[in-house]
């Protein structure tokens, strides 16, 4: 298991074009906290979190993960960065659709030079934890949407990250799925003692967690 | 109001996707230009002939030709004399050879002929640059020369040329060009002036008559001993025969670039629709009925073909430039052995490719639109459309087979004909083409385990890309299927005719040096070749006269040989495994060559009449010998039986079988010795003989490189295509996959290694289909075109550079479209479609 390693947002900027998203936004969060990110659709929300996740690059500031800024990696490090402390969790699943259940939580795993028997035991593990033995050989397409949700996080949580960043992980969801999907998300984090940050629009699924932070006018407020 | 709008959203859709419409414009464009421009060549070439054969004829309609050799001018003045052949022109035609400092000699024909006639039977000239044509009366060595000639000795009015003719060097006077009207380059000479040069005192070649049909009949029945009256255009059928079959052969390999440019248009809009089937659901959910998106999609595909098509006749032109040199030196080279021009083809070929482009697009597109207006409104999920391409796969499999057997039919019930021959390629095509899919999945599902063994998950992931992706890519691929195939089948064909000609060759010439005699030396060469064949470097020697025979059936070549030590060099197929010496020994007998048997339709132990000096005899066919000389002997017979039909005794070659060990160019220089200064001739080695067969050869096929390369750009264009929907269409699991972490070098390399799995499975699935297709061409099309049966050699190097070409096609193709996946922004995981 990684380390959970603390996140600092310092004055960051950016915009699409002329229209500002973050203005000198800024944060921190502890190891092994849970940090629901709220605001308006078009506030800034996803973008916070590809800025945090290193899927894109801020226009000024720092993002610093521990001791790693983030603007100092290269291509390559980021990649690396990303594959080793970072598990996602996307509104639309996002699975690979030619491969089974079992194969999408391995994939992390295969990244990472896991050895396949090893891989194998530990995606079959999170899948069973996670209630979806059943369903390991069967591609997404075949999986009801709650189900291709647990497959995402199970393959999240797959290489043990330090960091799980979701988008709006049960917006897709009927409400009584939604509930499920979110309990098994926290416990699983706490779990593995991974820091979570979720983007929501949900009351309920904020209210779950340690801290909220509001994207008001392109700034990070918290909100006690 | 509701088709301006349906019309805005198809534009918009390809606004947003241009290279899209580009690659399918692309397509249908190559598909057009390859068929116009091959056709064009065609129509300009077949002008060109007719041009040429009518300008040799001209106002000819008949000619007295001799038996064998030359006739007496007796025969001429005889014809004179009856007022209903006053018509009639002689002519004498002398090989020469004219010498220039610093270059080759250049072997040219003398052509002597009665001015004063000239004009009335044959018409005029044209013409004459630089001099009074009546000076060739009365100036002792003026000629006139053509402007190649002119061209190419640099000489005008008033020069001199050096040329060889009847075993005699002789100055000539240039007193003006003509130009290159008709037949091979040229000089022409008052028929007196030719008997002298020539050496060839009161003989003629021939005399054209202009005869009516009352005329000619009487003329039949009244012939001068040891002549034949034939029909001036008689002489052209054969060769007529032999340019159509080549023309046909190159307008199907025309019409098949068209066929491959036919898939991407399938591949393009089969692709758009499953790209857009979410708001083709929405229009159909909100009230479009199945007719009118119908109506959209075809309408897309007519302005893409419109402009396809438009952009395929001006490249259509530009290609034709290129191929019409390379057909017209080729059916120069072997069929013609004239200069034949170029001619301006018919405008109407533009009409015909512009119809075949916008209707071929149509038929394209007719299939994925009907399909697609078919469709259930709630069909849009990804494994339902799999499971649907699937479905289609295997029915697609099974109607394969009753077209395979459809061909076989056709091949079976159509005896000769090369039409019916080519659709059963096509068939054979296309049955192919509907197995690919089928093949793929169930190649592709052989492949996994062990590409997931070498490779891992990323392995699985590539193998498995390409059979969930069967609805997109199951046409590119055949298409690629469909090119690689053509590709193969044409190498193993080359690869088969290549092998069967050396061995021809190796069959045919026997001796090691052969010597050309001129006929002039009848008689008096006797003891000469006795003193050769005493020499100590000397095995043997075998005796061949050459001889043109004028039939019922046209002018067909003889070869009349008293074999050497090694027999008469004869490749025998009918009957098998049979000896020409044995065929040949009994009176009256010869054996013919597969292509004249086959365009004759005689096989051994039929008769053949030939007009001997003692009238019509009939010669029996003792066996049929394999022949790929198009210029060569239709005929061979023993020496001793042509000169009692024919009274001939002169001799054309001789062929000297040298002894192990013995050095060639000292034995060439002592059979000159025999032969002494006053015949100077030409020795060719065997291995000469070779060379420039195996030169022409090459020559011929350079047109089917061309055309096969161009059949590669299309299927590659295909292929590209059908890569770069795909990869748009997976975008979002890129981003998602860089965001797990994996890399863009892995990307990418997983990218190709999927196209390159693409590219292998279309290879291997061309084996055999191009190995079916290459049995076709070697056993029917080449048998039907031109008489010549072959051996089917199957050339593994042959069939592995076809895989190699279809695995660097796919991943040429794919190398752009992974480099963008791989490059795929990250953000898109955040998005829905």
């Amino acid at each position: 298991m990684t380390e959970s390693l603390g996140i600092e947002l310092d004055s960051v900027c950016k915009s699409y074009g002329t229209q500002v998203v973050l203005d000198r936004a800024a944060a921190s969060i502890a190891p092994g906290e849970f940090v629901a990110v709220v605001g308006r659709s078009g506030s800034g929300k996803s973008t916070l979190l590809k800025l945090i996740g290193g899927l894109m690059s801020p226009d000024s500031g720092s993002i610093r993960h521990g001791p790693h800024e983030l603007a100092r990696m290269s291509e390559t490090e980021l990649t690396l960065f990303r594959r080793r402390e970072l598990g996602f969790v996307f509104q639309f699943f996002n699975l690979v659709p030619t491969l089974t259940a079992c194969e999408n939580v391995q994939l992390p795993l295969a990244l990472n030079s896991m050895a396949r028997p090893k891989a194998l035991e530990r995606a079959s593990t999170l899948l069973e934890q996670l209630g979806l033995s059943g369903c390991a050989d069967r591609l997404p397409d075949e999986l009801s949407g709650g189900e291709q949700q647990r497959v995402a996080i199970a393959r999240a949580l797959a290489h043990e990250p330090s960091l799980v960043i979701t988008d709006e992980p049960t917006g897709n969801l009927d409400l009584e799925t939604a509930g499920e999907v979110l309990d098994l998300l926290i416990e699983s984090c706490r779990n593995h003692a991974a820091t979570l940050i979720v983007a929501t629009h949900s009351r309920d699924a904020a209210a779950r967690a340690d801290r909220i932070l509001r994207i008001v006018n392109g700034r990070l407020e918290p909100i006690a | 109001m509701k088709l301006r709008l349906l019309a805005l959203s198809s534009l918009r859709f390809y606004r947003r996707h241009p290279w899209q419409l580009l690659l399918a414009v692309a397509g249908i464009a190559l598909g057009v230009a390859v068929f116009l421009g091959i056709e064009r060549a065609n129509d300009s070439a077949r002008r060109a002939f007719d041009a040429s054969s009518t300008a040799a004829r001209e106002q000819t309609t008949h000619r007295l030709l001799p038996v064998a050799g030359l006739m007496p001018e007796s025969h001429y003045v005889a014809l004179k004399r009856d007022r209903r052949y006053v018509d009639s022109a002689p002519v004498l035609e002398v090989p020469v050879t004219l010498s220039r400092a610093g270059g080759p000699p250049v072997d040219v024909t003398l052509e002597g002929v009665d001015l004063i006639e000239e004009t009335t039977v044959r018409g005029p000239r044209g013409a004459i640059a630089g001099g009074d044509p009546a000076r060739l009366l009365t100036e002792p060595g003026a000629i006139l020369a053509d402007d190649t000639i002119a061209a190419l000795f640099e000489v005008s009015a008033g020069e001199t040329l050096t040329l060889r003719a009847g075993g005699e060097t002789h100055e000539v006077t240039v007193i003006g060009t003509i130009a290159d009207a008709a037949g091979s380059p040229r000089l022409v000479a008052d028929i007196a002036t030719v008997q002298e040069l020539g050496g060839l005192p009161g003989s003629l070649s021939r005399i054209d008559l202009r005869l009516d049909p009352t005329a000619a009949a009487a003329l039949a029945d009244a012939l001068p001993a040891g002549t034949v009256l034939v029909p001036a255009a008689a002489e052209d059928q054969a060769l007529r025969q032999l340019t159509r079959a080549f023309n046909i052969n190159l307008t199907a390999l025309g019409l098949l670039a068209l066929v491959v440019g036919m898939f991407l248009i399938y591949s393009t809009i089969s692709f758009t629709i499953v790209q857009r089937w979410r708001s083709i659901a929405v229009l159909r959910a909100i009230g479009l009925d199945r007719r009118e998106l119908l109506a959209k999609l075809l309408g897309e595909a007519l302005v893409i073909g419109i402009a396809g098509t438009l952009l395929g006749l001006v490249l259509g032109r530009l290609l034709s430039a290129g191929l019409l040199e390379l057909v017209l030196r080729t059916l120069d080279d072997l069929y013609f052995r004239r200069a034949l021009g170029a001619a301006e083809p018919s405008g109407l070929l533009y009409l015909l490719s512009a119809a075949l482009g916008i209707g071929a697009t149509l038929v394209s597109a007719l299939i994925p639109a009907v399909l697609a207006s078919r469709r259930e409104i709630t069909s849009s999920t990804r494994s339902r459309l799999e499971r649907g391409a699937r479905t289609l796969a295997r029915r697609f499999a099974l109607a394969a087979v009753p077209t395979a057997v459809v061909a076989v039919v056709i091949v079976r019930l159509s005896e000769s004909g090369l039409w019916p021959a080519f659709v059963a390629l096509f068939l054979v095509l296309v049955a192919g083409a509907m197995l690919v899919p089928l093949a793929t999945h169930v190649l592709m599902r052989r492949l996994e385990r062990p590409v997931a063994r070498l490779a891992g998950l990323p392995g699985r992931m590539a193998v498995r890309g390409v059979t969930d992706s069967l609805s997109r890519t199951g046409v590119a691929m055949a298409a690629l299927v469909v090119a690689v195939a053509t590709v193969i089948s044409i190498a193993l064909m080359i690869a088969s005719f290549r092998a069967s000609l050396i061995e021809w060759i190796d069959t045919t010439v026997t001796a090691d040096l052969y010597v050309d005699i001129d006929p002039g030396w009848a008689g008096e060469i006797e003891p000469a070749l006795a003193a050769i064949e005493g020499l100590p470097d000397v095995d043997g020697l075998s005796r061949m006269r050459l001889a043109r025979i004028t039939t019922a059936n046209g002018e067909l070549s003889l070869r009349a040989q008293m074999p050497g030590p090694e027999g008469y060099g004869v490749d025998v197929v009918e009957p098998a495994s049979a000896a020409a010496e044995t065929l040949l020994a009994g009176d009256d007998t010869l054996l013919m060559a597969e292509p004249l048997a086959y365009r004759l339709g005689l096989r051994a132990g039929d008769a053949l009449e030939l007009p001997t000096v003692g009238g019509l005899r009939a010669f029996a066919v003792a066996g049929v010998y394999r022949d790929y000389n198009t210029a060569g002997a239709e005929l061979t017979m023993a020496l001793q039986t042509y000169r009692r039909a024919f009274g001939d005794d002169a001799l054309t070659s001789i062929g000297v079988h040298v002894a192990p060990g013995a050095d060639e160019r000292g034995l060439a220089a002592a059979i000159r010795d025999e032969l002494g200064p006053e015949r100077p001739t030409r020795i060719r080695s065997t291995s000469f003989i070779r060379e420039v067969s195996l030169e022409i050869f090459d020559q011929t096929f350079r047109v089917t490189e061309v055309l096969r390369l161009l059949a590669g750009i299309v299927a590659f264009l295909g292929i590209l295509s059908a890569l770069m929907a795909l990869g748009l269409e997976r975008e979002r699991e890129f981003a998602v996959l860089r965001s797990l972490g994996m890399s863009v070098r892995q990307l990418f390399a997983q990218n190709l290694a999927q196209t390159s799995l693409l590219g292998l499975a279309a290879g291997i699935a061309a084996i055999p289909l191009g190995s079916a297709l290459a049995w076709l061409l070697v056993h029917v099309i080449n048998r039907r075109s031109f008489g010549w049966s072959m051996d089917f050699v199957v050339s593994i190097d042959a069939m592995l550079a076809g895989v190699g070409m279809a695995i660097a096609a796919a991943a040429l193709a794919g190398i752009y479209p992974a480099l963008v996946g791989a490059r795929a922004d990250m953000g898109l995981a955040w998005r829905d479609d």
